[in-house]
C-alpha cells in the first residue's frame, strides 16, 4: 500500500482546495472532518476525477475521545503516512467577553490540542521509506496580537512557533514543518462579506485558496519554514515585525472595528472558519 | 396529443424567468428549477400574472453540487409522476453563476466550472431517458458570444492556480458549446431523434455579474449590462428554437435572435469536443454510453 496524505479539517474551503491539489498531483489520501457524508461525496469526486485511492473517516478532532479512536483506526488499517496537513481550526470572532466557556474550550481544543496531538500520532505513522512533511495552517494573524479575535490569533501564534521549533528539532529526522499563514480567504459566503467589508484592502490582500494550496505544497517541498501567500502579506508581516507590538495591537484594533461595523450595516452575521 | 413538457433551470430570474414567461403564454407546461424558494414563489407569481391558466412548478435546487443535481433530477420524475407524465420535451440549461473568486464546491470543483458545465451535463444525463419519449427532445444550453477567443486549460481545467472571473467564465461558456455540439453527434450517431442547441443571448440586462463579484468587476458588468437588451430577446431565441419545428431541421449548433451563427473554430473542434467530453464525464462520475441507444423502455 501506498504511504498517504493525511488532511483534517478536509472539506471546508481550504481543505478541499488541497485534497483537489494533492490529488491532482496523483497522491493517495486519507481524509478527516466531522461530517461523514460530506467526506464521502469529495473523496467519490476526487476518486473519479483524479483516479487516486481516497480514505475517509468523520471525527470530532475537539474531542479526546473521538481522536484516540480514530488512532485507533489508523493502525487497525494499517495505513502509514508521508504528509499531515492540519488543516482544522475555527474562529469565534468578536468580543473577547462576549464568548462562552464552550467556545473558548471548543477553539483551544481544536486550534492548539489536536493539530499538536495530530502531528505526534501521524508521525508515529508515517512511511520511515519517505522525507515526513507536516503543513500547519496558522495565520497571518500569528505575526499580530489582534483586538477581537485575540484568542484565534494568539493560538495561530502558538501554531507558528510550535511549527518553527519543531523543524528545528526533527530536522536530522527527514521531517520537514511549513507553516502556512495566510491573510483572508474566499471560503464561505461569510469570509467573502467580510472581505468586501474591508473595501480594497480587503481584497487586495486575499488570495484563492487554489492558489493557496498549491503554493503551499510547493513550499513544504522544498521545505521551506513559513509560507505566506501574496506579497503584499509577506510586506504586512515584515512592517509588522518593525513596530513594537503595543502598538500594532492598537492599529489593528482600531482597523478592525471600523471593518465591523461595515460589516454589520451589509448584514453579515459572525463566522471565519479556519 | 402529448402535453409539451418544458424544464428550465435557473428559472427565477433573467433570461430563464424571461423563458419560462414566453414559453408558458403558448399553453406550455413549465418546470422551474431555482435556488431560492422565496425567489421562486416570486417568479410563479409573476408568470401567473401574465398567464392566469398557467401549468407551472418550481423545484428548489443548488446546482453547485452534483448531489443535489441527481436529486433534483429524482424530484423532476417524480414531480411528473404526480402528474401522470413520463416525458420531456425541453430541457433549457439555463442557470449560470459568475464568481469574483476561486470558490470550491463540496465536489471540490471550482464554482463557476460546476454550475456552469457539469450540472448541465450530469442533469441532462439524469434526464436523457425522459426526453427520449419525447418526439420532439430538444437540450438547450445558454452560452454566450464570450466563449469566442478562448480555450479549454486542459493543464489547470479549474484554474485553480491563476484563477480570473473572466478566464474561468468563457471557459464555462465554451464548454457549453461544445457538449452541445458533441451532445448533437453522439445523439445522431446512436439515431437518437434529440436536438441540441446553444443559444448566445448576446449583451443582456440582467443581474448574473452582480451576485458573486465585488469591486472592478462589479462595477464593469453593472455599466455593461446596462446597455444590454432585455432578457426577452434571448428568452425569444430559445422559445423560438423549443417550439418551431423549422428548428430541428437544420445541424446547426449555435443561435442568436433565431438565426444560426458559427461558434468559435475552437469549439467546432472534433478531439477537443471528445476530450472533453470525456473529462466531463469523469468529473461528474457518470458515463453517458449506455443511455445512448435509440431504444425505449416502455
Amino acid at each position: 500500500m501506498k504511504s498517504l496524505v493525511c488532511i483534517t479539517g478536509a472539506t471546508g474551503g481550504l481543505g478541499r482546495a488541497f485534497c483537489v491539489e494533492c490529488a491532482n498531483r496523483g497522491w493517495d489520501l486519507f481524509l478527516t472532518d466531522l461530517a461523514d457524508n460530506s467526506l464521502s461525496i469529495l473523496a467519490a469526486s476526487l476518486t473519479n476525477t483524479y483516479n487516486v485511492n481516497v480514505y475517509y473517516r468523520s471525527c470530532d478532532l475537539t474531542n479526546f475521545e473521538a481522536r484516540t479512536e480514530l488512532f485507533d483506526y489508523l493502525r487497525e488499517q494499517g495505513f502509514c503516512f508521508n504528509f499531515l496537513i492540519n488543516i482544522a481550526g475555527l474562529d469565534f470572532e468578536g468580543p473577547f467577553s462576549e464568548r462562552t466557556r464552550s467556545q473558548i474550550r471548543t477553539m483551544l481544543r481544536l486550534n492548539i490540542e489536536a493539530t499538536v496531538e495530530m502531528t505526534h500520532e501521524i508521525m508515529k505513522m508515517r512511511d520511515i521509506s519517505r522525507t515526513f512533511r507536516v503543513i500547519n495552517v496558522a495565520s497571518l494573524a500569528a505575526y499580530y496580537p489582534m483586538p477581537v479575535k485575540a484568542m484565534y490569533a494568539s493560538s495561530k501564534r502558538f501554531l507558528l512557533d510550535f511549527s518553527r521549533a519543531l523543524r528545528e528539532e526533527l530536522r536530522s529526522f527527514d521531517v520537514s514543518v511549513t507553516a502556512l499563514c495566510p491573510a483572508g480567504m474566499p471560503t464561505t459566503p461569510e469570509c467573502i462579506r467580510a472581505i468586501e467589508a474591508q473595501g480594497f484592502a480587503g481584497r487586495i490582500t486575499t488570495q484563492n485558496v487554489g492558489y493557496v494550496a498549491a503554493h503551499t505544497i510547493d513550499s513544504a517541498l522544498k521545505g521551506r519554514s513559513v509560507y505566506i501567500p501574496g506579497l503584499l502579506n509577506k510586506l504586512l508581516k515584515a512592517a509588522g515585525s518593525l513596530v513594537p507590538p503595543t502598538i500594532v495591537a492598537r492599529v489593528v484594533g482600531s482597523r478592525w472595528k471600523s471593518a465591523q461595523s461595515k460589516r454589520a450595516l451589509l448584514g453579515s452575521v459572525n463566522g471565519n472558519p479556519q | 396529443m402529448k402535453e409539451k413538457v418544458i424544464i428550465i433551470t435557473g428559472a427565477s430570474s433573467g433570461i430563464g424567468l424571461a423563458t419560462a414567461k414566453e414559453l408558458s403564454c403558448k399553453g406550455l407546461y413549465i418546470i422551474g428549477i431555482g435556488r431560492s424558494l422565496e425567489r421562486c414563489a416570486q417568479a410563479e407569481q409573476e408568470i401567473r400574472a401574465l398567464n392566469p391558466d398557467a401549468k407551472v412548478q418550481f423545484l428548489i435546487a443548488n446546482l453547485a453540487s452534483l448531489e443535489e443535481v441527481s436529486k433534483l433530477a429524482e424530484d423532476i420524475r417524480e414531480q411528473l409522476a404526480q402528474d401522470g407524465l413520463k416525458h420531456i420535451d425541453v430541457l433549457i440549461n439555463n442557470a449560470g453563476t459568475v464568481s469574483s473568486w476561486y470558490i470550491s464546491t463540496v465536489d471540490g470543483f471550482e464554482l463557476q466550472f460546476a454550475v456552469n458545465h457539469l450540472a448541465q451535463f450530469r442533469l441532462t444525463y439524469e434526464l436523457l431517458p425522459l426526453l427520449k419519449q419525447s418526439d420532439e427532445g430538444t437540450v438547450i444550453s445558454v452560452s454566450s458570444g464570450s466563449h469566442y477567443r478562448t480555450k479549454i486549460h486542459w493543464k489547470d481545467v479549474m484554474l485553480r492556480k491563476r484563477y480570473n472571473c473572466l478566464l474561468a467564465y468563457k471557459q464555462t461558456k465554451l464548454a457549453n458549446v461544445l457538449f452541445m455540439s458533441e451532445l448533437n453527434r453522439r445523439l445522431k450517431s446512436a439515431g437518437i431523434k434529440i436536438k441540441a442547441f446553444a443559444v448566445d443571448p448576446g449583451l443582456v440586462n440582467t443581474n448574473i455579474g452582480l451576485k458573486g463579484t465585488g469591486g472592478i468587476v462589479k462595477k464593469v458588468w453593472e455599466i455593461r449590462s446596462k446597455s444590454g437588451t432585455p432578457a426577452d430577446q434571448p428568452a425569444h431565441c430559445i422559445t423560438w428554437l423549443a417550439t418551431e419545428p423549422d428548428a430541428r431541421k437544420t445541424d446547426k449548433i449555435y443561435w442568436k435572435d433565431c438565426s444560426p451563427l458559427n461558434p468559435s473554430r475552437y469549439s467546432q473542434r472534433l478531439d477537443v469536443a471528445e476530450r472533453f467530453w470525456e473529462l466531463s464525464e469523469r468529473m461528474s462520475g457518470i458515463r453517458y454510453e449506455g443511455r445512448m441507444t435509440s431504444w425505449i423502455p416502455s
